[in-house]
């Protein structure tokens, strides 16, 4: 779909390599596992918690050009969506080839409504929505 | 436990170079895969973080 996933925890490669052997769930994985153990990259993106030495459940989008386009954090114990990761990449692919548009809270996918903000649709949204 | 620092990285700022090392699924090997390398492929990057495998999401 244009995106490079890597999952990444401090883990240790071969362990990623244990791992996708051992859990079934983890069969059809095509993802790259990438390997932190000293931090470094947690540490970049904000999310290491120094005394458990481990990343915190985070989620970044970069687009093509290097830029950070999206950031979702949350703490151990709690798991992410992955329709709401799909969304949001599909919502930014298709915010690249439409700048001038924006993605309403509904915004699911491609051929979805969209708006085009400018001075006509203040205070006119439900209108622009409802069309 | 003390709390990381979130996102030193501004969103929408330009993310520097950074390599990881990996193991692919689909080729079965280690590796190494690094922001640059991805760009020049004209690709996004999606990032996902998590504590430890072996464990439960």
């Amino acid at each position: 779909m244009g995106a490079v996933l890597i999952t990444v925890s401090t883990d240790t490669q071969f362990v990623h390599l244990a791992w996708k052997r051992h859990e079934k769930s983890l069969e059809n994985v095509q993802f790259l596992m990438g390997a932190d153990p000293s931090g470094k990259v947690s540490r970049l993106f904000g999310v290491y918690v120094e005394d458990a030495g481990l990343a915190l459940r985070g989620t970044f989008l970069i687009n093509p050009e290097g830029r950070l386009l999206n950031s979702e954090v949350s703490f151990f114990n709690m798991g992410r969506n992955i329709d709401e990761l799909m969304r949001k990449f599909k919502a930014n692919l298709y915010l690249a080839k439409k700048p001038a548009e924006a993605c309403p809270a509904q915004w699911k996918d491609e051929g979805d409504k969209t708006l085009t903000p400018g001075p006509s649709m203040v205070g006119k949204v439900h209108e622009a929505l409802a069309k | 436990m003390t709390s990381p620092d979130l996102n030193p990285l501004q969103l929408g700022g330009q993310v520097p170079n950074f390599e990881l090392s990996v193991y692919d699924p689909i080729k079965n090997d280690f590796g190494t895969i690094s922001l640059a390398e991805i760009k020049s492929q004209g690709k996004w990057t999606i990032l996902f973080f998590y504590p430890a495998d072996f464990t439960f999401v």
